[in-house]
């Protein structure tokens, strides 16, 4: 069959038999990419609502800043963790390189501009009567941006898809700040570099399959999304 | 009801000046203008949507104070019907809904009036429509209905007859003529100056922001007074 057609058939039983290295590194990705875009979320729903609704002096240099840090390379977040992560950086003292939760940081740092420019985007392309019109039927301030948000509901939910599937994918920050440490900081992206190079294609090629998998899921909701 | 003293308001190029207008409570006025003679911006400033950089207003013998905290309480008893009215997603009961909901209308009372104000603009059993299956015509109605629900002391209508057929029309305007009856007083922006006569309100006259000076604008005032 040939050592491609071997490798993928190998991939696939690993697949269909649960293998409990595939499906550890399986649940570190989505573990630590759920909760960075959770945060991300947190973080940057809100922050791109309010540079959409608000006008301010600086307002176009914060969204400037916000574009560059979308194409944020993942190794220079990861450095710049790494720094302050080390034992001889200013967070040294907690003692979380090569931990879930360093990932989860740098993921979460990865993510959060991703979000935020995306809700700005959606914002900035809603109809402008939304909040004047809720403040005229008697909605405070609040519960007119809560209706904005509404109105805008698919719009966050395609950004915080984008930001998943762009944190699920990435090898450099959990490489560098996870270390790709077996059973618990090794996600799908990093194994599959790590056993490729060691020989183990089949291995790597199982995962690359599951993360394909993923990729596809988070791409069908967008386009569920875009389709209302 | 209303009175607003010695206003400016700047909107770009544009400056709203209004040095005395009365409005009473249970009347009707038809505001006169042509396009850009600042018919909108005195509406939205009616609506305590826009603050004037000088001047007074006078809601209900309280002098209004531009900040959110006491703004919303007296926004709960004007509505503003703009020209190009938005719906917010969903159906249309959503839409009627969404004002009672922020005055903490208990939610069967939410439906009673729900169902009387879509009665009052004739669309009767449109409550699970999906606005996005209205007409035109349907969405201004549904408007005007989301208004009517919250049972406001203060309607503004910007250009409440632009786009609708003759029928709708003389439907409306009969409406319009039946609400000071029950207390509401109403506002009404239009440059048909032949809609007047048929509404049988009191004219204000603005031209390029200003209340205009001729003899129907001041009568109008004076009549107030």
């Amino acid at each position: 069959m040939g050592y491609l057609g071997d490798s993928l058939l190998t991939a696939v039983e690993l697949i269909l038999s649960f293998d409990r290295e595939v499906r550890m590194t399986v649940w570190t990705s989505l573990y630590t990419s759920s909760c960075a875009i959770v945060l991300a979320a947190l973080l940057g729903v809100p922050s791109g609502l309010w540079l959409g609704i608000s006008r301010f002096r600086g307002r176009r240099l914060l969204i400037t800043l916000l574009n560059t840090l979308m194409a944020l390379p993942t190794v220079v977040v990861g450095l710049l963790l790494f720094g302050l992560l080390s034992r001889q950086g200013p967070l040294g003292y907690f003692g979380l390189l090569f931990t879930p939760l360093a990932m989860i940081a740098g993921q979460t740092l990865l993510a959060t501009p991703i979000v935020a420019n995306l809700v700005l985007a959606a914002v900035t392309g809603a109809d402008e009567r939304i909040i004047n019109t809720a403040l005229t039927l008697g909605a405070s301030r609040l519960q007119a941006v809560i209706q904005l948000l509404r109105e805008v509901r698919f719009g966050v939910m395609a950004a915080v898809i984008v930001g998943f599937g762009r944190v699920i994918a990435e090898v450099g920050v959990a490489m560098m700040l996870g270390g790709n440490i077996r059973g618990s900081t090794r996600t799908m992206t990093t194994a599959i570099a790590l056993e490729t190079s060691k020989g183990e294609f089949a291995f790597g090629l199982a995962l690359g399959l599951v993360l394909l998998g993923v990729a596809l899921l988070v791409n069908l909701g967008l386009n569920l999304l875009q389709q209302r | 009801m209303v009175e607003l003293k010695n206003i400016d308001l700047k909107r770009g190029d544009f400056t709203l000046s209004i040095e005395r207008l009365l409005l009473q409570s249970g009347e009707l006025y038809v505001l006169h203008g042509a396009n850009g003679a600042g018919k909108s911006t005195l509406l939205q400033l009616l609506a305590l949507l826009l603050p004037p950089e000088r001047g007074e207003l006078i809601y209900a013998g309280r002098l209004v104070h531009w900040s959110e905290r006491r703004l919303r309480p007296l926004r709960q008893e004007i509505t503003l019907l703009e020209q190009s009215p938005l719906l917010f997603s969903g159906t249309v009961e959503q839409n009627l809904a969404f004002g009672l909901k922020v005055r903490n209308i208990p939610s069967d009372k939410q439906q009673q009036r729900i169902e009387r104000a879509l009665e009052t603009v004739d669309l009767q059993g449109f409550s699970r429509r999906s606005v996005k299956q209205l007409s035109g015509g349907e969405v201004r109605r549904v408007a005007l209905a989301r208004a009517l629900v919250l049972e406001p002391k203060l309607l503004l209508l910007d250009e409440p007859t632009a786009n609708l057929d003759a029928g709708q029309v003389t439907a409306l305007e009969r409406l319009l003529v039946s609400l000071p009856h029950r207390g509401m007083s109403i506002v009404i922006a239009s440059h048909d100056t032949q809609q007047s006569p048929w509404l049988g309100g009191k004219i204000i006259r603005l031209q390029k922001g200003c209340l205009d000076k001729d003899e129907s604008g001041l009568k109008a005032v004076a009549d107030q007074q």
